[in-house]
């Protein structure tokens, strides 16, 4: 994967402990095992919500409203799955609602969509097109692309969290892998601000 | 890709790349690779995907966020619990599937009460009516006196008027009026005429009607002292009900006919049966409906006593003859019918009404006699069906009451509703 700070299980691998043995530790009343899960998913929960949400602020609340989740829930965990499922899958909850709050207000009152600036220099403009690409997938399938190539889970963790069969998970990725090779083999179109300002959501 | 020249899917190809196969399935898609150019082409294709990937790069997390969780957790550490979560994203915030659940069981509730309660209002507003139904059988034994009782169901008791029109009539001498002579007859009118002139006056004549509402603590024996009362002053009952409910107090309803002059002193008697929740009087004045009344008797009488002497003292032919007695016939009728009004009239003076009503002071009986269970379970079972039949029925008249209301301003709602629906799905799309 791109980061090697947003690939835990890469990391764990090395860990003397693993997740679920510290999040077990946590429940048991260890705060410092909670630290180290933290210092572990910090960048990949903020980058999982700073992909699907414009406003880095906005983005940095829902990660905290993730942790604390984690926090409040401790004492009803149980190692059932591996942690960074558990961990995703209240992510994946926070996303929705925040969603459904965001459209709800949109409906109403209408919105300003922020333009999303790189994170880091662009200059010829390649994130854009890549983002502008994804965005332009189907919505479900570009969230199991978004799982499998930046939060690098398998086959099996997806379909558990986005309650799939196994094989449509499979089948909806070789969709989209497909389809955005398709989008970005493509000659790239000449972008306008308004053109950026309607794809910036929908990534 | 044809699946006989190439036993390897090109998922199957992706999934080689992203080790999510066994063992045995990488052996057979590997040396496939190895021999087919064509998918090895799709597994570099899918290999240069990720790295293209890897130019969406993000923000380091930001140092305010390892600061608020750190502060959390020394929370947990000091006290052991956790500010509240923002309501509008926690994870529990309820989906609009789980909304959807809620509120349709909020309508279900609501429109549950509303048809338990109609039936119920409808049996509360219809039982003043019933408690006031009383048997308008016509006397027919002549006696007039007595009166009829009629076991109307558990519980009600229903007296009949005793007769006292009947009886009225010869306080005001009428009661020849079944004489056949035709003599007698001309005879009783004129006594009657000078009757009623006599009986005329100008002072005002006020029907009063008085209502009583009483508690008693001793209902059997206020029942009889109700009696006395009456006979003490010349008084009747109009109609009585006696509702004996179980296990509550028992109440009497009773349309009293007290002579006006001995209203008063009869209404003091009936308060001493007990403490008095409410009072109240009127009356209704007749004086210019009476005056009418025997004005227009007088005439009739004296077109009467015309066409007699027409009779008496001139002859003519059969058909002049007859036609004087057809006149006479229906002046006759005239003057029995409003006869009949006045003496009504005049009863309502005289006699003034008192609508009583008796409650008797309830207390509750330590082992109240239990029936059988067979009874209370054909009883339940009653009761149950007919609570269920009038919920059903409730239901029915409240949506043909309120159905085209509803369902006009369903339709009226319905474009805005389903405009705002497609722009939030729209917007959570594109989220």
């Amino acid at each position: 994967m791109s980061d090697a700070a947003e690939n835990p299980s890469v990391a764990n691998s090395v860990a003397i402990e693993t997740d679920e043995q510290l999040m077990t530790a946590f429940s048991r009343g260890s705060t410092d095992a909670f630290s180290q899960l933290f210092s572990r998913y910090k960048q990949p929960i903020f980058g999982f919500f700073r992909r699907r949400v414009a406003d880095p602020a906005q983005a940095e609340e829902l990660a905290q409203e993730t942790f604390l989740a984690v926090l409040r829930g401790s004492a009803r965990y149980a190692p059932r799955a591996l942690f960074r499922t558990y961990l995703y899958a209240i992510g994946l909850k926070i996303l929705r609602a925040h969603r459904r709050k965001t459209a709800f207000r949109a409906t109403f009152m209408g919105t300003a969509t922020a333009f999303r600036e790189p994170a880091a220099p662009d200059p010829d403009g390649s994130e854009l097109i890549l983002r502008q690409a994804v965005g332009k997938l189907e919505r479900l399938d570009r969230e199991i692309l978004l799982l499998r190539e930046f939060e690098q889970l398998s086959y099996a963790e997806i379909a558990t969290l986005l309650k799939l069969p196994t094989n449509t998970v499979r089948s909806r990725l070789f969709r989209a892998r497909v389809a955005l090779r398709e989008l970005l083999d493509a000659p790239a179109p000449n972008l306008t601000a308004q053109d950026l300002n309607e794809f910036e959501e929908r990534v | 890709m044809n699946l006989t020249a190439h036993p390897v899917t090109p998922e199957e190809v992706m999934a080689f790349l992203d080790g999510e196969l066994s063992a045995a399935e990488v052996q057979a898609v590997s040396a496939h690779l190895d021999d087919c150019s064509e998918c090895a082409k799709i597994l570099s294709q899918f290999r240069s995907l990720s790295p293209s990937l890897s130019e969406w790069a993000v923000e380091t997390a930001p140092a305010k966020l390892e600061t608020s969780i750190a502060n959390s957790i020394s929370k947990v550490d000091s006290t052991g619990e956790i500010g509240k979560s923002n309501f509008l994203i926690r994870a529990s915030f309820w989906t609009w599937k789980q909304w959807a659940v809620a509120s349709g069981g909020a309508m279900a509730a609501l429109l549950l009460v509303v048809a338990i309660s109609i039936p119920n209002l409808q049996r509360s507003r219809a039982r003043p009516g019933a408690a006031y139904y009383y048997d308008r059988q016509p006397d027919t034994d002549g006696v007039g006196t007595a009166g009829k009782l009629v076991q109307r169901g558990a519980g009600y008791v229903t007296v009949t008027p005793p007769g006292p029109l009947r009886n009225s009539t010869s306080l005001y001498g009428l009661a020849g009026r079944d004489k056949d002579t035709h003599g007698d007859r001309i005879a009783d009118e004129q006594s009657e005429n000078s009757d009623q002139d006599h009986s005329y006056s100008p002072a005002p004549m006020i029907a009063r009607t008085v209502s009583l509402s009483i508690v008693v603590k001793d209902f059997t024996a206020s029942r009889s002292l109700l009696d006395t009362v009456l006979a003490r002053h010349h008084g009747y009952f109009g109609q009585l009900n006696i509702s004996t409910p179980e296990n509550a107090g028992r109440s009497l309803q009773a349309s009293l006919r007290i002579p006006a002059h001995e209203l008063a002193s009869a209404l003091v008697d009936l308060k001493k049966f007990g403490r008095v929740e409410n009072e109240s009087q009127s009356g209704e004045e007749v004086t210019q409906q009476h005056a009418d009344l025997v004005a227009r008797l007088k005439t009739s009488r004296e077109t009467e006593q015309r066409f007699r002497a027409i009779l008496q003292q001139r002859t003519g032919k059969v058909s002049e003859v007859l036609q004087v007695e057809e006149g006479i016939a229906r002046v006759r009728r005239d003057i029995e019918r409003m006869e009949a009004e006045q003496k009504d009239l005049e009863h309502r003076v005289n006699f003034a009404t008192v609508e009583l009503q008796l409650t008797e002071e309830y207390k509750a009986q330590l082992n109240p006699p239990a029936a059988s269970i067979s009874t209370r379970l054909h009883n339940a079972f009653v009761s149950g069906y007919h609570d269920a039949s009038e919920t059903v029925l409730g239901i029915v008249l409240f949506c043909a009451e309120n159905g085209p209301t509803l369902l006009i301003w369903l339709a009226i709602l319905a474009v805005p509703f389903i405009l705002v629906w497609r722009r939030y799905r729209k917007i959570v799309s594109t989220l």
